[in-house]
C-alpha cells in the first residue's frame, strides 16, 4: 500500500519514520503446478520477469560436477521457436538486459525490460520451459565456454574462490554439499547430450519452478498473459530430493594451501549454521552483522584497525552465493580476509576466538543490537529496490517456502531478536569444533 | 488504465492454448519519465542537485571533487588516492571508529572512489536519518583529520592491496593498456608503486585536501525518498559555511596518438589463460562523437548479442565473457576490446577481435543492428534510473563531464538521429588498432609464437 501511495503522491511524499515498507504480493499456482508471484510497483517504468527452477548445483548428478551450471548455459542455446542467441537478441533489442545463474538450490533466468515489454519476456521464458532445443554442436560449444568461465573465475585467479569452493568442500561430508560446485574440467568435458535432455525433463518442469514478475505492471493483465503462455505446459514427475543433510561436525578442520598466483596471504573460515527455520536463525543473522557486517564491526575493528593484521575483511551467510534466505539445505557462515605477509592465519583465528569468547561471556551491547537491526533493514531495502532484487526474494520465498508474502515478515522477525538470543547462538555455533579454516599462502617464488 | 485494457485485449484475441511461434508484438514504447532534477548553487560555489526517487525509503548522495588520481602524480604519486582513502578514517571531531558506528546507527554507508577525473564520496542512509547523514558527510568533507596512525595504516594497506591487485590478470591488463594508450599523460597513472606510498606524509594529504576538497570545486548529487525542502536545508547547514578557495588551473595537456601498433606482453608464468586487451586512444566525454562511438561499441562488444560475443564465444567457444568498453574522461578517453582465452587459442582470438574491429571500420552496420542497439541503449538508460545509486551516478556524470543539462532528455533524440554511416565513421576513427596497443597478460613461454604475427612485442616483467 505504501508503494502505491508514493506513486501517486511522489512530489509531496512525507517520509515515514522507521515504518517498514510493504511489498504487494499476488501469489497463486497454475494447475500444472507453476508457482506465480506478481508484485506491482511503479517507481520506475521497468519490469523483471524471472523464472526460478528448483535445482541447483547442490543436487547435480554425481560424477558430473558443474553440470547444473553447464545446463544453465544450454538454456540459452535455443528452444522450439527461439533459435540459439535469439533470446538475447530479442530481449536486448527490446531494451532489456538478461542473465541466468546457478546457485546452491536454484537456477534462475531473468530479464529486466521496459515494462511495456513484459509479454515478450513471458513468451520467451515459456518457450524454453516448454521446449529446450539442443544439439551436439551447441553442447560442444558451451562446454568450451563454461571451461573458459572456470578458468577466468577460478583457475587463472589468485585464491581461486577458495572462500566458497574450498571451504564448502572441506567443511562438509555429504557429497551434495562437499563437491566442486563450479565443476572439474574433466566432468564438464564428459557431459553428454542425452544427459542434458534428461536433466531438462527431470527438473525443468512447471511444477518445479517459480515465476516472479515484479515492477510496473497491472497484476490482472499479467495474470492473463501467464495463463496464456504457461498454462498448458505439462507437469512432470519430479524425483524426490536426495538427503542433503549434514552430520554434526565434531572437530575443528584446519588446512593450509599454497597459491601459485597470489602474492598476499589470505584466510577463509566457515561455521555451520542452524536451520533457516529454527529460532536460532534470526539471531545468527544479526550476530553476523555485529561481527562482520561493516567497518564498525567487531572483526573489522580488531583485525584491520587495532591489530593491523588483516588488510580487509568480508563475509556473511551464503557468502558470494546469495543471501540469508535464498537456499534450502545446510549453510555456512563464512569470513574471508587477506592479511599482511609476516603474520599467520593462526594469529587471526586466535583473535577471532577472543572476540567470540567476549560475546559468549558478556553478550553484545544493547546499542549494537539496535544498530544491527537498523543495518539489516537498510541492507534489506537495498535488495528490495530494484525489480530484480524484489523478484529474486519473491521467487525464492515461493520456491522454498511456498510463501512469498514472507518478504513482508522478515523485518518483524529480525526486530524480535533479543540480547540473550545473540549470546546463546554465539555459544552454540561459534565454537572451533564447528569451524573449518583454510590458510592460503603464496607459493615461494624465486627472487625476481 | 489504458495499458490494462490493451493487455487484456491481447489475451482475449489469441487462443489461450498451444504454443505461440513468434514473439508477441510489443506495445508502443512508453516515454521514460526523466527525473525531476533541481539544481541550486550555494554562495560558496557548491552545486547542489536533487532528484526524488521513492524506490525505497533511503537517500543516496554523491559529493564529487574534480581531483583525479593523476593529480600531482609526478611529484607525489598516490597522494590523491590516499587523501581520498583516509577521508573516512576520522575528522577533527570524530575518530574513525565513531564515524563508522554513527553510520551503522543510521543504516548508512560511506565510501570514497578516486578515478581519472574525480574524487567522489558516496554516502547513503535510511531516509529518516538524512539530517545525520548530511552532518557526517559535511564533517568528513570539511574536517578530515589525517591522523598520523590512520595515514600509516592506510599507506600500508594500500601498498598491500596494490600487490594483491597486481596478482589478478584483469588489473594488470588494464594498467598496462592505460600506460600504453596515454603515455606521459596523467591518465596513464593507475596506482603508485608500493614503495612510493611510504613517502606520502599526513601534511601532504592535508595540503592536498585543503586545496582540492573545496566547495567551488565540487558538486553534490542527492537522490532518493526525501522532502526536497528539508533536505536542501540539511545540505545548506552542512556545507553553507564552507569557504571557497582559489583553485589551481586544471591541467590541459592532451595525450598523443601512437604512431603504430605495439604489443605489450606481461609475462605471468602459470597462467592458464591469456588475458587480452586491445585498445586505442579515443576522445573526451564531451565530444560530439559520443553517441556514435557509444553505439558502435554496443554493436561490436557492448551488448550480449554483439558481434564479438557471437563470434569468439558462441561460434568458436574461445572465451566466456568478451566485451568492449568506452572509457571517456574530461580531457581524453579510450576504447578497448577484451577477452580471456585458453592459451592455445590466443593468436586465433586476437585475429578475430581485430577482424571484427576492422569489419566495423570498412562496412556499414545493418539497419537491424543499429535499431537494436538504439533500443538497447535507451532501455539500458531507463534501467539505470531504477535505483537511487544508478540515478545518482548518471546525474553525476552530467556534472563531472560538464555535459548539457538536458543530456538525459535529449538522449533519445540524438540516438534516433544516428545512421549506419555515423557508426562506420566513429569506428573508422576510434577502433584504430593500427595506432593502438595490444596487451596480453599470460604465460609468455607458452603463447609467444602466437603473438608474433601481430606486430612488435615488448615483454614486460610481471
Amino acid at each position: 500500500m505504501r508503494l502505491r501511495m508514493l506513486l501517486f503522491c511522489a512530489a509531496v511524499s512525507a517520509v515515514a519514520i522507521g515504518k517498514p515498507i510493504t511489498v504487494p504480493v499476488v501469489y497463486y499456482r497454475l494447475p500444472n503446478g507453476l508457482k506465480v508471484v506478481i508484485s506491482e510497483s511503479h517507481a520506475a517504468p521497468t519490469v523483471t520477469v524471472a523464472v526460478y527452477y528448483g535445482v541447483g548445483f547442490r543436487v547435480e548428478p554425481k560424477g558430473r560436477t558443474g553440470f547444473a551450471h553447464l545446463f544453465e548455459h544450454m538454456m540459452f542455446q535455443g528452444s522450439a521457436n527461439v533459435k540459439k542467441m535469439e533470446h538475447a537478441k530479442i530481449v536486448e533489442s527490446n531494451g532489456g538486459n538478461l542473465n541466468g545463474s546457478t546457485r546452491l538450490d536454484f537456477t534462475n533466468y531473468y530479464e529486466t525490460l521496459p515494462s511495456d515489454r513484459v509479454e515478450t519476456a513471458l513468451w520467451l521464458e515459456s518457450d524454453r520451459m516448454r521446449s529446450l532445443d539442443v544439439s551436439e554442436e551447441n553442447l560442444k560449444n558451451q562446454k568450451n565456454v563454461v571451461s573458459e568461465e572456470v578458468r577466468v573465475n577460478v583457475l587463472n585467479q589468485p585464491y581461486a574462490l577458495f572462500e566458497w569452493l574450498d571451504i564448502w568442500q572441506n567443511a562438509n561430508q555429504n557429497w551434495f554439499n562437499a563437491h566442486n560446485f563450479y565443476g572439474d574440467l574433466r566432468d564438464i568435458e564428459a557431459a553428454k547430450l542425452d544427459e542434458v535432455r534428461q536433466f531438462f525433463k527431470t527438473y525443468y518442469a512447471p511444477n518445479n519452478a517459480a515465476l516472479a514478475i515484479a515492477g510496473d505492471v497491472n497484476p490482472d493483465a499479467v495474470r492473463a498473459m501467464v495463463e496464456k503462455y504457461f498454462g498448458d505446459i505439462p507437469l512432470q514427475s519430479v524425483p524426490e530430493r536426495p538427503d542433503v543433510s549434514e552430520p554434526q561436525q565434531t572437530k575443528e578442520i584446519r588446512l593450509k594451501q599454497t597459491d601459485k598466483l597470489a602474492s598476499v596471504p589470505a584466510l577463509a573460515l566457515g561455521y555451520h549454521l542452524p536451520d533457516q527455520n529454527s529460532a536460532d536463525y534470526a539471531p545468527m543473522v544479526l550476530l553476523d552483522l555485529i561481527l562482520q557486517g561493516d567497518e564498525s564491526s567487531r572483526f573489522y575493528q580488531r583485525l584491520v584497525k587495532e591489530k593491523a593484521i588483516s588488510i580487509d575483511w568480508s563475509g556473511g551467510i551464503n557468502f558470494e552465493l546469495g543471501n540469508e534466505f535464498d537456499y534450502d539445505g545446510p549453510m555456512l557462515l563464512v569470513s574471508r580476509t587477506t592479511y599482511k605477509p609476516g603474520h599467520s592465519g593462526d594469529e587471526i583465528l586466535k583473535e577471532v576466538d577472543a572476540i567470540v569468547l567476549q560475546v559468549q561471556q558478556q553478550g553484545v551491547t544493547k546499542k549494537e543490537l539496535t544498530d544491527a537491526k537498523v543495518r539489516f533493514r537498510s541492507n534489506f531495502y537495498d535488495q528490495l529496490e530494484s525489480t530484480m532484487g524484489k523478484a529474486h526474494l519473491l521467487a525464492t520465498f515461493a520456491l522454498f517456502h511456498d510463501d512469498p508474502a514472507q518478504i513482508n515478515k522478515v523485518l518483524d522477525t529480525i526486530d524480535a531478536v533479543t540480547l540473550d538470543q545473540l549470546q546463546s547462538v554465539a555459544r552454540k555455533y561459534l565454537v572451533p569444533e564447528n569451524r573449518t579454516a583454510i590458510d592460503r599462502v603464496p607459493e615461494k617464488k624465486e627472487a625476481k | 488504465m489504458r495499458r490494462f485494457a490493451h493487455a487484456l485485449l491481447l489475451a482475449l484475441c489469441v487462443p489461450a492454448f498451444g504454443e505461440q511461434k513468434t514473439p508477441p508484438p510489443p506495445s508502443p514504447p512508453r516515454p521514460i519519465p526523466w527525473p525531476a532534477v533541481t539544481e541550486k548553487k550555494l554562495d560558496n560555489g557548491l552545486t547542489v542537485v536533487m532528484a526524488p526517487l521513492a524506490s525505497v525509503p533511503k537517500i543516496t548522495t554523491e559529493l564529487t571533487f574534480l581531483a583525479g588520481r593523476g593529480t600531482e602524480y609526478r611529484t607525489h604519486p598516490g597522494v590523491a588516492q590516499l587523501a581520498g582513502r583516509v577521508l573516512t578514517e576520522g575528522t577533527n571531531g570524530r575518530t574513525s571508529r565513531q564515524l563508522k558506528e554513527e553510520l551503522r546507527a543510521i543504516g548508512g554507508s560511506m565510501s570514497v572512489s578516486v578515478d581519472d577525473d574525480a574524487t567522489t564520496i558516496t554516502a547513503s542512509a535510511l531516509s529518516e536519518f538524512s539530517p545525520q547523514l548530511f552532518d557526517l558527510l559535511g564533517d568528513v568533507a570539511r574536517h578530515p583529520a589525517y591522523a598520523k596512525s590512520e595515514v600509516a595504516l592506510a599507506r600500508s594497506n594500500f601498498a598491500s592491496e596494490i600487490e594483491e591487485e597486481r596478482s589478478t590478470p584483469d588489473f594488470v591488463a588494464e594498467e598496462q593498456l592505460d600506460k600504453a594508450i596515454f603515455g606521459r599523460h596523467p591518465y596513464a597513472f593507475v596506482v603508485p608503486e608500493p614503495t612510493e606510498i611510504e613517502k606520502v606524509t599526513p601534511e601532504q594529504l592535508k595540503a592536498f585536501a585543503g586545496a582540492r576538497y573545496v566547495p567551488n570545486n565540487a558538486h553534490l548529487i542527492i537522490v532518493g525518498d526525501f522532502d526536497p525542502a528539508a533536505v536542501y536545508d540539511q545540505a545548506q547547514k552542512a556545507f553553507g559555511s564552507w569557504e571557497r578557495r582559489p583553485l589551481a588551473a586544471e591541467a590541459t595537456s592532451l595525450p598523443t596518438r601512437r604512431d603504430k601498433r605495439q604489443i605489450y606482453f606481461v609475462d605471468r608464468p602459470s597462467s592458464v589463460q591469456s588475458t587480452i586487451a586491445i585498445g586505442a586512444l579515443a576522445m573526451p566525454r564531451q565530444s560530439p562523437d559520443y553517441m556514435s562511438l557509444r553505439t558502435a561499441h554496443m554493436i561490436y562488444g557492448g551488448a550480449f548479442y554483439s558481434r564479438l560475443t557471437l563470434n569468439i564465444r558462441e561460434a568458436k567457444g574461445y572465451t566466456y565473457s568478451p566485451y568492449s568498453q568506452v572509457n571517456l574522461r574530461r580531457r581524453s578517453g579510450s576504447f578497448s576490446a577484451n577477452a580471456a582465452v585458453r592459451n592455445e587459442v590466443t593468436g586465433p582470438t586476437i585475429l578475430e577481435m581485430l577482424y571484427e574491429l576492422d569489419r566495423m571500420r570498412v562496412a556499414p552496420v545493418t539497419k537491424e543492428e543499429l535499431d537494436a542497439a538504439k533500443t538497447y541503449s535507451i532501455g539500458g538508460l531507463s534501467l539505470e534510473l531504477e535505483s537511487q545509486a544508478g540515478m545518482a551516478s548518471r546525474i553525476n556524470s552530467i556534472y563531472t563531464y560538464d555535459l548539457a543539462r538536458d543530456f538525459l532528455q535529449m538522449f533519445q533524440t540524438r540516438l534516433d538521429a544516428l545512421t549506419p554511416d555515423d557508426i562506420q565513421k566513429a569506428a573508422a576513427k576510434y577502433f584504430d588498432t593500427y595506432r593502438g596497443a595490444i596487451v596480453v597478460v599470460g604465460d609468455y613461454g607458452q603463447v609467444k609464437d602466437q603473438i608474433a604475427p601481430f606486430g612488435d612485442v615488448v615483454v614486460v616483467k610481471h
